[in-house]
């Protein structure tokens, strides 16, 4: 299984609780907007991108996950 | 229904008491009894204004103790908004204003507001700050190495946050300690009331107005010497063209200076604690201290609570279990209570520093009033803990005096041997 994140970028406030979880997927920039370096969910990170989701104070994220 | 007829004035109020001053000079646990019955009712429960010596006009307020509902309301941004206030207690408006910048405010304004500041604490930016912390930290154990009895909570637990936050805004080191102390009254507020309601406004007067002057001072040295920091960010922002007035630099000073300092430092004296008392977790976590410190801190803030709870004010009539909150209404989100609630965390009362998950509410209950400086505070917790453990690991703990405060889970002093 694989998988997609998708963000809301109307709940996003740029917090970086995902960043802090995994740098390789987001960064907050100075101007404080949340961009998304991959979308794409490899088999092995699930667990660590469904832990950056649930981290999300605003529930801005999702993973969608795919077979 | 008879309900819609019920004014708020007519309800009847819940025969638990969490309004007195008598219930807020207890400790902690025995609060925590009186929010576990409230948790077991149900979790939405109306009661009289928080006890102040001062006139106000507040009705009443709902108390929200259950994790699952402290969530759903702080995410509700459209039914709930914090304009109207914020705190536990009826200050009044335009006092609250003045001290709580976005914090009291709803969007589109909070989203403008909080943007200018939250640039400073992206987590690139944190690490940018990081080895300064870790530099204070350092000096700050050293300095108390082989002190003998000291007194924690001033010379260790309320140094770090003073200098983080003094270094972020540029506060000198000789206004440090005077606008840390002018903090501390704030959330103190009610700690040293005489009875005499003008003494307690007054208080809480003074010391805005000397935050206010601090932050009017910095605000005035950044617009002529403009540099790559926060209060340039605030001085040099401009909304629809509009700069800040120097009123909502002020009041910025405030929520960024009772913000930062009280938080970390109160969760800082409680941990110091609990990591004496519970001998086991200290052992956990030093046999992989950079391997389980970040789960462990989340334990920290969780268990010590720092944060009692925040207002919001309902927008619509809004059904919870069977309750009917009103337009208008006050609703109290009380942390401490979510923090404790058998629901979500298994025995919630322990300190079990391996707790994962750890839904916890220590910044808030999630949406966009999310605590801004939770980095910053997980930064300093884990160079100090670092520092402390490594370098006083004989530290013997004494037990803490409390502060009487309805906002902040606060240790005035904690007699320590270090």
């Amino acid at each position: 299984m694989t998988g997609k994140i998708v963000l809301d970028r109307s709940r996003c406030v740029g917090l970086g609780l995902c960043e802090a979880v995994s740098p390789e997927h987001f960064e907050v920039g100075d101007d404080g907007n949340l961009t998304l370096l991959r979308e794409d969910v490899s088999a092995d990170e699930l667990d660590i991108i469904e832990e950056a989701v649930e981290a999300c104070p605003t529930r801005a994220l999702v993973l969608e996950r795919h077979r | 229904m008879t309900t819609n007829t019920i004014s708020p004035q007519d309800r009847v109020f819940s025969d638990v008491d969490i309004s007195s001053n008598a219930f807020w000079a207890k400790p902690f646990d025995e609060r925590e009894s009186s929010f576990a019955e409230l948790r077991h009712r149900g979790g939405v429960s109306w009661h009289p204004a928080v006890e102040v010596s001062f006139p106000h006009a507040e009705p009443g307020f709902w108390a929200i103790t259950r994790a699952e509902h402290i969530n759903q309301i702080s995410l509700d941004h459209e039914a709930f908004i914090t304009d109207p206030g914020v705190n536990v207690e009826p200050i009044p408006y335009a006092l609250s204003k003045s001290l709580t910048f976005f914090l009291q405010m709803d969007k589109p304004e909070h989203t403008l507001l909080r943007s200018l500041v939250s640039a400073a604490f992206t987590p690139k930016q944190i690490l940018k700050i990081q080895d300064q912390i870790f530099a204070n930290a350092a000096e700050i154990v050293d300095g108390v190495i082989g002190a003998g009895e000291i007194d924690f909570v001033g010379r260790v637990a309320g140094v770090l946050p003073m200098r983080t936050v003094s270094d972020m805004v540029g506060v000198s080191p000789t206004e440090r300690e005077a606008v840390a102390i002018a903090a501390e009254r704030l959330i103190g507020r009610s700690d040293s009331a005489t009875g005499n309601p003008a003494d307690v406004l007054q208080g809480m007067i003074d010391a805005r107005d000397f935050l206010h002057s601090v932050g009017s001072s910095l605000a005035a040295h950044r617009r002529s010497n403009p540099g790559d920091d926060l209060m340039t960010n605030l001085v040099e922002a401009r909304i629809d063209g509009v700069g800040l007035t120097d009123d909502q630099i002020g009041s910025f000073m405030v929520l960024f200076a009772v913000a930062g300092n009280d938080t970390t430092k109160q969760t800082t004296s409680r941990t110091v604690y609990s990591l004496d008392r519970n001998r086991d977790q200290r052992q956990w976590l030093l046999e992989d201290f950079d391997g389980r410190i970040g789960v462990a801190i989340e334990e920290f803030v969780r268990h010590g609570s720092p944060v009692i709870g925040f207002a919001r004010t309902a927008t619509r009539d809004y059904e919870l279990e069977g309750q009917t909150i009103r337009r208008g209404d006050k609703v109290v989100l009380f942390y401490c209570s979510g923090n404790r609630d058998e629901q979500r965390f298994a025995d919630a009362s322990r300190f079990i520093l391996s707790r994962k998950p750890n839904r916890h509410f220590g910044f808030g209950g999630g949406g966009v009033h999310f605590c801004l400086g939770n980095g910053v505070a997980k930064t300093q917790l884990k160079a100090l803990f670092g520092e402390l453990l490594r370098k006083a690991p004989d530290i013997e703990v004494g037990e803490p005096e409390a502060l009487v405060s309805r906002s902040i889970n606060g240790v005035k002093r904690l007699p320590v041997r270090i």
